[in-house]
């Protein structure tokens, strides 16, 4: 075709931030249209980006040199297969901002409305840089942009505690985007570019190895936050927690991804350089993703909040991720990327059924939550479905990806990690399995949850849209596994395991 | 010879899209009824119409997705498949009938329904799975859909069996899938197709890990002590959901995982080879003597029914681990003889509950006077599980001592044996007490169950006749069964 689809790819980032500059503007004349206003916005950018990916799918990753200044002396975007994952993310968006108008007019101010959608604006484009660029400073940009977003977005609903975890937030994410400054500034020094392609390409045998080593770790620690890998985690709970239902699905199921992505960049930016232990380090990643695994699931258990547990929920997920990456087998790493997607969405899903009982009820914890399937019958069949999807149940989109990477792991001959996946998934199930039990199979103890009604088609459709996703991904997996394939030899040590 | 045909994916399809429609029915009892019994009937002409193919030795496949080669869901009717789906469906349009006459008056009647619908179509998921995927696929999804059934009175009790439930049966989930990751990886294909995939190169370790997850995960639906705990808590579920499930779908598909692992996984040559069979044959006979054991000391019915079962079941697994055409002719047969036998008694220990209110052994005097056709009915099935000629039981008693010759292993004879002396001491004292022994209180006349229950109770019963009497009928179960037989050891299983 002679359509030049490279020059889609600015258009990915600048949408949703022109959008978001403009939500203000217009939330000064009429904040009720700022809703539908982001939903354009959202929209115009899914359509952009599955340009992106039947581009990306047809001739292989591309680059976009803004203004024309190409390699090391301007800035670069390029889209890969692991960069594909802004069209689900987009996507997602295009369900949780028509699930947030309710929300919004409910538990916010007018004089927010302008705000809470620029922000949710701000963090879809700070991803969406984040995925595409080709440039390391611009990596650590957007990343600041997207953190600094979700700050303001885990506080926007104004009370005490909010406030105070995004400020535990805040200070962790500080600390995290230091390392990663860090690290970005001393590539800088040894390589003299920011450009991810060219630094990989100056990292010879002759660049000091010793600071190469300081800035590894300090960007993989530094992702390694963002992804809220235990013992990195202790910021997350809180602050998915607190947040707006909406807010908190951002948070858990999109935003923690960044880390997952950032991972990958670098894995990537070091594969071919000789320079870093490379075995050694994904060794050390699936031994934290297994940890990570089995204590979020610990810890869960003892939640008696709902969005606490989905929170801890996360935990495991991302660290079913980092164990698939850190298999270093084909398989597995397959399976590791297509569950950033697909926990995504299952973790979308639970997080705004969440958010509906909780707004229809006015309770939040699994106790006081008893029996309100009764009342409540679709968005409890929703969480059933969340619930089942993410314990990686078959026919669900939980499961091709555990099957991957438990596969890989008999592939490496890493066989003790596919038994902690195996039964780490059991493990997770016991709390969800509680959590079904109180929706449907207990009797009501307040009058409130007896009494609750369904909640408004705005958020019911797109509640019902998650959970049949949560299902037909299931079913036709196969498609983003093949997808993705092409592209995972690019994390994987040389040489192999 | 195999042929693309969609039925095997509409079979399951149909209970699916019957679920779906009673969900949406909500309290209306006239379309509740409706859809549940006309899915049935659909279903059971469904299976009925591959049957002529499948005694012509016709496999009807359907693949529905392939992920990437070799991991995919796909469907495929063969002769043991089609067995246990025939097996399946027509006890489900029996026990429809029965549960719409039991139920009656019991809250959450759509959730009950709509579930029972799922679980069948999961049971002949797992009957036409072409792979382990898609067995697991099933498997895990009746699992989930079996729960609700079993907490559905929604006591602490009935929570507490729920819990053990799926406790058991996740973690057993969790064996089978770690084996069949651990078999893709060692074969490179899922497929139930073929008799056995996993090559003998494997390593030692590799095939004993792949074994031992597979029967164990397996086994616990199977209820092959040790792994048994759950089944008899999980009596606390309604008598209807008792009779299908823990009679029929729940226990069965454990069986029937069983037997696949044996016959298409690993394939009767390589585990003649490996010798994995002979513990767990002694394992099954141990839960066949000790089950039997365990029931003679239970006064609750649904308890003793409970262990009887456990112990029938072993006859399977026995019959499967023994690895001889005839043995695995009496392992294919038993999964209707046991089916049908044990339904009729859940079903005649249901009605005995709802007309008089009785639950246990000791309450049954005079009983026979007040429902003659129930007990008698209840007869058959405990001849039929003695073991006595002409009844179903006694055709899996037969083949399988014979299979235990043909295997070498007399003892297993002795087994059988045991067994027949168990049951009798654990079913007669019912029948002789039923017949023979006059109530306390004062005798209030013939007091039947209300033909909802009865009409089904006496087709189950007439099964169990018909299945013991028509071995040499074409066209009838046991012919299946030769069939699925033949694929299996590719010789003809008809005693000389």
């Amino acid at each position: 075709m002679s359509v030049a689809w490279e020059q889609l790819l600015p258009w990915a980032v600048a949408l949703p931030f022109v959008g978001a500059a403009l939500t203000p503007v217009l939330a000064a004349r009429s904040p009720r249209w700022t809703g539908p206003w982001a939903w354009g916005v959202v929209l115009a950018t899914v359509a952009v980006t599955v340009g992106l990916v039947a581009h990306v799918a047809e001739a292989g990753a591309f680059t976009y040199a803004i203004g024309g200044w190409s390699g090391a002396y301007g800035i670069e975007l390029r889209f890969d297969r692991f960069a594909a994952w802004v069209l689900p993310l987009s996507l997602l968006f295009a369900v949780i901002v028509p699930f947030s108008w309710r929300y919004v007019v409910v538990s916010l101010e007018p004089a927010r409305w302008g705000a809470f959608y620029a922000l949710l604006l701000l963090v879809m484009g700070g991803m969406i840089g984040f995925s595409i660029t080709g440039d390391l400073f611009n990596l650590f940009v957007f990343m600041e942009v997207t953190s600094l977003s979700s700050y303001a977005l885990v506080a926007v609903g104004g009370r005490g505690v909010a406030a105070w975890a995004a400020l535990k937030y805040l200070f962790l994410g500080a600390v995290a985007s230091l390392l990663a400054l860090l690290g970005t500034a001393l590539l800088f020094v040894l390589t003299g570019s920011l450009n991810l392609a060219d630094v990989a390409a100056r990292l010879g045998p002759d660049v000091a190895r010793g600071p190469v080593l300081i800035a590894f770790a300090a960007l993989v620690t530094s992702f390694l936050v963002k992804a809220a890998v235990f013992p990195l985690h202790v910021w997350l709970p809180d602050a998915h927690a607190i947040a707006p239902s909406p807010v908190s699905a951002v948070l858990s199921g999109l935003v923690v991804k960044t880390g997952i992505v950032g991972l990958v960049r670098v894995v990537q930016l070091f594969h071919a350089a000789d320079a870093v232990p490379l075995a050694g380090f994904h060794l050390a990643l699936a031994w934290l993703g297994a940890v990570s695994i089995v204590m979020g699931a610990f810890l869960a258990i003892f939640q008696d909040d709902l969005k606490l547990m989905l929170a801890y929920s996360t935990i495991s997920n991302v660290g079913y991720i980092v164990l698939g990456f850190g298999l270093a087998a084909p398989y597995a790493a397959v399976g590791a990327s297509v569950h950033v997607v697909n926990h995504a969405l299952i973790k979308t899903t639970l997080f705004l059924a969440a958010g509906a009982l909780i707004h229809q009820t006015g309770f939040r914890t699994l106790s006081d939550l008893r029996g309100v399937a009764r009342a409540m019958p679709q968005t409890a069949a929703v969480m059933a479905i969340g619930a089942v999807s993410i314990v990686g149940l078959p026919p669900t989109a939980g499961f091709l990806c555990k099957w991957y990477i438990a596969l890989g792991a008999f592939e490496a001959d890493r066989a003790p990690f596919g038994f902690a996946l195996v039964f780490g998934a059991l493990f997770i199930f016991v709390y969800y399995i509680r959590m079904v039990n109180a929706l449907y199979f207990q009797a009501p103890v307040h009058a409130r949850v007896a009494e609750a009604t369904e909640v408004p088609w705005s958020m019911r459709a797109p509640l019902l849209l998650l959970a049949a996703s949560c299902l037909v991904l299931g079913l036709l997996g196969g498609a983003p596994l093949a997808f993705v394939e092409p592209a995972v030899a690019g994390v994987l040590p040389v040489g192999g395991p | 010879m195999g042929v693309v045909d969609p039925r095997p994916l509409l079979a399951p399809l149909i209970s699916f899209a019957c679920a779906g429609l009673v969900f949406a029915a909500g309290r209306n009892a006239f379309w509740r009824r409706f859809w549940s019994l006309s899915a049935a009937a659909v279903k059971l002409a469904l299976v009925l119409s591959m049957l002529p193919g499948t005694l012509r030795g016709v496999v009807y496949t359907f693949d529905v997705v392939a992920f990437t080669p070799g991991i995919g869901i796909a469907f495929r009717a063969d002769a043991y498949g089609m067995f246990f789906a025939l097996v399946s469906s027509t006890l489900w349009t029996l026990t429809t009938i029965y549960a719409i006459g039991y139920m009656r008056g019991e809250p959450d009647r759509s959730r009950f329904f709509g579930f029972f619908a799922l679980c069948v179509s999961t049971t002949v998921g797992v009957a036409f799975a072409e792979n382990l995927l898609t067995f697991f696929l099933f498997y895990e999804t009746l699992t989930i859909c079996t729960y609700p059934l079993v907490v559905h009175a929604e006591t602490p009790e009935a929570l507490r069996a729920g819990r053990v439930y799926l406790t058991y049966t996740l973690i057993g989930g969790g064996f089978v899938l770690l084996g069949s990751v651990m078999a893709f990886d060692a074969a490179g294909t899922l497929t139930l197709a073929q008799p056995g995939i996993l090559p003998a190169d494997a390593g030692g370790a590799t095939l004993a890990t792949i074994f031992a997850a597979l029967i164990v995960g397996f086994g616990v639906k199977a209820a092959i002590m040790p792994l048994h705990g759950w089944l008899p808590l999980a009596m606390v579920a309604p008598t209807p959901v008792s009779a299908l499930l823990h009679a029929v779908a729940v226990v069965k598909v454990g069986a029937f995982g069983v037997t696949r692992v044996i016959y298409n996984v690993f394939g009767v040559e390589l585990l003649q080879d490996l010798g994995f069979a002979t513990p767990l044959a002694w394992l099954a006979a141990f839960t066949i003597l000790a089950g039997s054991a365990i029931a003679l000391t239970q006064d609750h019915l649904k308890r003793r029914l409970a262990y009887s079962t456990i112990s029938q079941l072993s006859y399977i697994v026995l019959g499967a681990a023994l690895l001889t055409p005839f043995a695995a002719t009496a392992a294919i047969l038993h999964v209707a003889h046991q089916a049908f036998a044990k339904i009729t008694m859940f079903f005649v220990v249901g009605a005995i509950q709802r007309t008089t209110g009785k639950t246990r052994v000791s309450e049954l005097a005079g009983i026979g006077a007040r429902m003659p056709w129930s007990m008698a009915a209840f007869t058959i099935a405990a001849l039929s599980f003695v073991g006595v000629p002409l009844f179903a039981g006694f055709v899996t008693k037969w083949y399988l001592s014979l299979g235990a010759l043909q295997a070498g292993a007399g003892v297993f004879v002795g087994v059988m044996l045991v067994s027949s002396l168990l049951n009798a001491a654990y079913w007669f004292p019912i029948v002789h007490l039923a017949y023979f022994r006059r109530a306390d209180g004062g005798d209030e006349g013939v007091h039947e169950a209300p033909p909802l229950l009865l009409v089904p109770i006496l087709i189950c019963a007439a099964y169990v006749l018909l299945l013991g009497l028509t071995t040499q009928v074409p066209g009838m179960p046991f012919s299946v069964a030769q069939v699925a037989v033949e694929r299996a050891f590719a010789v003809p299983a008809v005693v000389p």
